[in-house]
Order: structure tokens, then sequence, then C-alpha cells
């Protein structure tokens, strides 16, 4: 009897570690050569990214895999990032976030780590991530790098970072407001002009609309969300100038009826202001980032929650659809960050398909088609389905997204949008100063070098 | 006293002096010479100090060509001599004002060197939301009284008229704390002495009180000419400059072509003329009056 249970013993000893190496091999962990690795993440202090935020304790418990965030004001976010990364040696982040027009500066000056590197490791990326899932227009925007035009995707294009808190501009309008004057949903600019005016003169207490308007990139930024749909570009295809193009001028004209049609002080508005006055309830129509459908909701800082449509951004004429914009953030790994696997592990757990689901139950923003899809998260946030269409029409052209841009944006255009704007030049007049130093500026920066040539 | 006596006492002198050469030189000097040999390169934001390309006179030249220097130019003197005079004559007046020993003058004091103590960061988002069109208290009072709403920072001659305001609330306690200061320690005997002869209140202002504070008010101006040349962080957040081009000061000029166009160099050029100006301007005020000039054998 006790010979039994001796030999039972001892082949139960001798089973439970080969199984345990059986159970080990089928249980490949991805995450095990970085556990206790502790990665410093640079985010911008906002709403999504204070959302994903709460979602990192899991992420840790998931991959024993530490993370620190280093949250900051969102335009003081780039200079701090600038001096980390400009160190030879190891700099401080492992994952940077930035504003989409950041990238190709960011890469011409070697700061970020190509994506490539990560994605063809299979004992980094995951195949259950489907990156046809990420929203294309999105990713464009804010990760790729090297294609057409620089900025665009194309054959000779790079990924250099994945979109997270990424948007585009649809309309956000007052229904009960559009119900009590029998008003239809404009679906056009002229129609959508019309509707502001007529809100302006008739409804008490409210303007048809509201806009950024304050010098700068703000008023540039109110003015491109126009200049998209109307067809409009910065330069043409030979990095030529285009502002004064008629397409332009019509655009501008766009611009100064809305901002006529906005509260008073919406020449000095960025876009903080402009959303309040829709959340305050003192304009009907807003143009611009999605991101507003998330604040309508907050009772803290909107008092139109349960009132508001969504609908496509307006377009011109007879067009399809009008052309929204691509903006946001998206993040990446610095070239010089010491924990880069780890850091591509942890941007990989953010963007996945199950996390990306996550978020949208949190109120942040989504970044997969298949999140916005979701029947019943379109059903919580019925802003969703007019995202999803309105994205088959987003324009990630719709910013040069070069490294001139900074330059070209709020010292040329936003001084020269901002004084037609305000009636102190005529659209034409404006926009022949800016192309003038425009063209100054890009030439400076050598990119007529090639087209002067003789060969 | 021995000559040898006299060296070991300037050898002491210099060296109590080594720490702030020292510090003056890293913290001024070097900085100083890096602008201006910057202002005849280019560089970016983000390259290396090594990566500077010589370009001569270009930043120079393009200087002199470019509207938005001379606008900024234009703006920065406007604004500093409406603040200038408008600062010097209530700070004037406030400290004639509260000079004698009234009842509540220490309270009176207090309060109006409050805004001095306020970060001119906290001091443009105060008035820029009291000067918001749309939520400012500004506009809410002025409807009451039946006067319709303003576009403050919207409308080029009102931005601008906002952001001298500002400065005048912000900065004329400076000069009514110093001229007070000043005030009080004017001799007593020779205000007796002129009392007795009769002088009225108008001739022992204007004919022995100011003319004894010349020097103080002089660095005084000089002080201030120099910080409004320097004004940025209020204008930053207040308009950014606009609308247009209305308030944009040539600090903020310099910023922008550093910090948004991100070409160092150039900006660098900018900041060298801004320096010149102001190294004018100053040498202008002193040569009008040097208060160190009596002890200039010193």
């Amino acid at each position: 009897m006790y010979r039994r249970i001796i030999l039972v013993a001892l082949v139960a000893i001798l089973l439970v570690p080969m199984t345990a190496g059986v159970m080990a091999q089928d249980m490949f962990d991805p995450y095990a050569p970085y556990r206790g690795d502790t990665i410093v993440v640079s985010w911008p202090s906002l709403y999504h990214f204070n959302q994903a935020a709460t979602l990192i304790p899991q992420f840790e418990e998931e991959t024993g895999i530490n993370v620190e965030v280093d949250f900051l004001q969102y335009q003081a976010m780039k200079p701090a990032q600038e001096v980390e990364l400009q160190k030879p040696r190891t700099g401080e982040y492992d994952v940077v976030a930035w504003v989409v027009f950041t990238k190709s500066e960011y890469v011409i000056n070697g700061y970020l780590e190509p994506l490539a590197n990560f994605f063809v490791n299979p004992a980094l990326a995951d195949p259950s991530y489907n990156p046809d899932d990420l929203v294309q227009a999105w990713t464009e925007t804010g990760g790729v790098v090297g294609g057409t035009n620089a900025y665009l995707p194309g054959p000779t294009q790079a990924l250099y970072g994945l979109p997270f808190g990424a948007e585009t501009s649809i309309m956000v309008y007052r229904a009960d407001i559009f119900e009590e004057h029998g008003l239809a949903v404009p679906t056009t600019y002229d129609e959508m002009l019309e509707t502001a005016a007529y809100i302006t003169e008739n409804v008490e207490g409210v303007y048809g609309m509201t806009s950024r308007g304050a010098a700068g990139h703000q008023i540039v930024h109110g003015w491109l969300l126009h200049l998209s749909p109307y067809g409009g570009t910065i330069f043409d295809e030979n990095w030529e100038p285009a502002v004064e193009s008629p397409e332009a001028i019509a655009s501008l004209h766009a611009l100064k009826t809305i901002m006529e049609n906005s509260p008073p002080g919406v020449e000095a508005n960025g876009f903080g202001d402009q959303a309040n006055a829709f959340l305050q309830g003192d304009s009907a129509i807003y143009v611009d980032s999605h991101k507003i459908a998330a604040m309508t909701r907050d009772p803290n800082q909107s008092l139109v929650d349960g009132k508001v449509g969504y609908a496509l951004h307006p377009k011109v004429g007879d067009a399809e659809c009008g052309l929204s914009e691509t903006g946001g953030f998206a993040m990446g790994i610095p070239s010089n960050s010491a924990n880069k696997e780890a850091a591509f592990l942890f941007m990989q757990w953010m963007t996945s398909p199950r996390i990306d689901r996550q978020l949208a139950l949190i109120g942040a923003d989504p970044g997969r088609v298949s999140t916005l899809e979701d029947p019943e998260l379109q059903e919580m946030f019925p802003e969703y389905a007019v995202v999803v269409e309105q994205l088959e029409c987003a324009n990630p052209n719709w910013r040069p997204l070069i490294p001139e841009w900074g330059a070209l944006n709020a010292p040329i255009l936003g001084v020269y949008v901002s004084e037609f704007a305000t009636g102190n030049m005529t659209a034409e007049e404006a926009m022949a100063q800016a192309a003038e130093e425009i063209r100054a500026e890009m030439e400076r920066a050598g990119y007529y070098g090639w087209s002067s040539m003789d060969m | 006293m021995s000559s040898s006596f006299k060296i070991r006492q300037i050898r002491i002198a210099y060296l109590f002096l080594l720490p702030a050469i020292i510090v003056f030189t890293l913290g001024l000097v070097v900085p100083l010479i890096n602008t201006f040999e910057l202002s005849f390169n280019r560089l970016s934001m983000g390259s290396r100090w090594s990566d500077r390309d010589y370009v001569g006179l270009d930043n120079y030249e393009r200087m002199i060509e470019d509207d938005h220097v001379r606008s900024s130019v234009g703006v920065t003197l406007r604004f500093a001599a409406i603040v200038l005079v408008a600062e010097l004559v209530i700070g004037m007046g406030l400290a004639l004002l509260l000079e004698k020993p009234i009842k509540g003058a220490a309270v009176f004091r207090t309060i109006f060197i409050l805004p001095l103590m306020v970060s001119p960061v906290a001091v443009g988002l105060i008035w820029r939301y009291l000067l918001d069109g749309r939520i400012g208290l500004i506009n809410h009072y002025l409807g009451q009284i039946g006067i319709p709403a303003q576009t403050w920072l919207g409308d080029p001659n009102l931005a601008f008229f906002s952001i001298v305001i500002t400065d005048i609330w912000q900065w004329t306690p400076f000069i009514f704390i110093i001229l007070l200061a000043g005030l009080q320690a004017l001799p007593a005997e020779v205000l007796e002495a002129s009392r007795i002869d009769g002088a009225n209140w108008w001739q022992m202002t204007f004919l022995i009180k100011v003319p004894m504070l010349r020097s103080i008010l002089l660095v005084t101006v000089l002080m201030r000419l120099i910080d409004v040349f320097r004004a940025l962080e209020v204008i930053f957040i207040m308009t950014f400059g606009g609308p247009g081009r209305s308030t944009q000061v040539m600090s903020l000029h310099i910023y922008k072509t550093a910090f948004t166009s991100q070409t160092l160099g150039y900006a660098s050029t900018i900041a060298v003329v801004l320096m010149f100006i102001m190294l004018v301007l100053s040498l202008f005020l002193l040569l009008f009056s040097n208060p160190l000039k009596e002890r200039a054998d010193f």
C-alpha cells in the first residue's frame, strides 16, 4: 500500500515539471523579457489622454511593464519633448505623443524610430493587432512621413506613429432650435450660411455659428476647415502658394460670414472659446473637431446635453462630400529611448482593438473603424455613425504638414487671415501678401532649388 | 596709508567682486555674444549649435525688407510712449496724493501695489476674461448702462487700447511706490523753507519736489522703458499679437520667429536690433540726466 502511494507520488513529482514545461511552451509571453522595466510616456494633459491613463494600471497588471506618464499642457509639451529628444545619448521619454503637424519636423531632426522595426519582429508584433482596422486617414495624417509631398501616403512612405486621440471635423447643431424653427439640417455651405444668418436674426440670444478667430494658428485652423471643402489648398503641386486661388478667396469669405454670425469676441476666440460658445447655448452651429461631442455630454461644461444633433461637414455646391480635417494626435518612439521594445508593446496595447473599445466606453476617442462601427457604442455615442461616414471624406492634405508649416502658419497666414477677418485688408490683398511671404520662406527652405536646375 | 596696504585692499575688493563677475559673464555676456554671433547665421530649432550656417548679412538684409519687423517696431514704440507717459502721470499723482499721512493711507498703499504682485500670466488671463466679448464682465456692466458689447480684443484699435490699459493697471504701482519712497525721503528742511517762503502747492510740487526727484524719476523711467520693450507674457495671452498685427510688439515677434517659425538666427537678428533700440533710448535718457554722474569719480 505504502509502496503504491510512494510510486504515485514519484510519478507525480516527475510529471508536474514536465506538464509545466509543456504549458510554459504553450503560454509564450511576449511581455516576459520586459517585466519590471519602466517606460516614461509624454502625453498632453487633455481629456482623451487623461482617460487613457486610467487604463495604465490594467496594462501594468497584464504585462508587468511599469509606466510613468509625464502630463504637460499640450502647447508646453513640445518644448519639453525637444529637450529630451535632442539628447545625444538616452533621453527621458520612451513614448511621445505629438500634434500631427509636428511629425515631419521630428522625423527630419532624426528624433523618431520607424515603427517597421517593431512590426517586423514576431516577438513583438501581435498578430491580432489588425492594422487595417486603424482609421486610415488618421494613421496617414499622424504617423506617415516621406510619401507624396513628404507628408502624404505614397510609395516612399514610412510609418513613425500610431494615431491616438485623433479627430476629424463634423457639423454639430442645436437640434432643439432647428426643430422649433422648422429648419432643415444644412448639407452645403450656402445652406449653412443662410441658416446661420436666419438664426442670428430670429432666435433671441443665440447666434447662428461659432468659430475660432484669434490671430495666429487659431484663425488659420478656422479658415483651413473651410478651405478644404471649397477645394482649395495652400500649395499647388509645384510648391507654389495657391492661397490666391478663387477657392481660397471664396473660403475666406465663408469664414467671414461665419464670424459675423458668431457671438461677440469671436476675433479673439481659440478652440476653447468657440466650443464654450456652443456648449453654453450661445451658438447654434459648430463645425470643427468631433471631440466636442464628448464635451456636450459633460454636465460640468455643457448646458446643451441632449439638445444636439450631428451631421456631416457641409459640402460646397454639388461636390460628393465636404472634405473634412484630419488632426489631433499620434504617438511614437524616440530614437534615443532606452526601452524601445517595451514602448512599442505599450503603444500596441493602447491601440489594440480590445483596448480601443475600452477607451470608447470611458469616453476617450477611439482610433479604429470597428469601434466606431460597433452598434452598441453607436447607440451610446450618436456622433460615431456620423464620424465613420465623415472619415470616408477626410482629407489628409487639408493642411501641409511640412517642417516649414510652423513658419507659415501663425507668423504669416495667422496675420493675414486675421487682417482680412477684422476688416483691415481685402481677401485679395491679404492673400497676395501672404503668398509673397510664403514663397520667400519656401525659397529659403530650398523648395525651388530642384525645379530651377536646367537639366 | 601705505601703498602695499592699498593694493591689498584693491585685491580684496576684486576678490569679493569675482563671484558677481562670473555670474554676470556666464548669465549675460556669453548669451549676448552668442545672440550677436547667431544673428549672422542660420540655425533652426532642434539643430545643434555646431550645425549653424554662416550667412553673412543675409538676416539683416531680410530684416530691412521685412514688413512685420517694421510694424512691430512701430507698435512697440507707440505702446512704450503711451504707457510710460500714462503710468508716470498716474503714478506721480497717486504718490503725491498718498504722501501725506491721511487716514487709511497704509490700506490704500497696499491696495495700490497689489497688481504688482500678480504674475504677468495671471494678469493676462484676468484681463482676457474681463474683456471677453461674449462673457466678459466689462461688457456685462457696459450692457447694464446701455452701452453695446464691444469686441475689446477683436478690434485692432480696441485690442491695442486693451493691452495699454492692462499694462497701466499692472505697472503704475511700480512707479507709484518708488516715487512715494522718493517723496518721503526728501529733506524736510527744504520743504519747510519753501513753505515759509510762501510757496503754494503747485510751486512746491513742480519747482521743488519734482526737480529733487529727477534722478529717481529717471531711473524709474529707464527701468520701465526696458521692461516695456520686453513685455511679452500679457500680450501673448491676451491677443497673441492680433488682430492682424495690431498688438504685435517686437518681443512677441522675436518669440514667434524663434519658436514658431523656428528660425533662431533670424530671431537673434531682430533681438540684436531690439537691444540696439533700447541702448540708444537708454543712452539718450542718461545723457539727458545721469544720476551716477556726481559719483563718476567713484
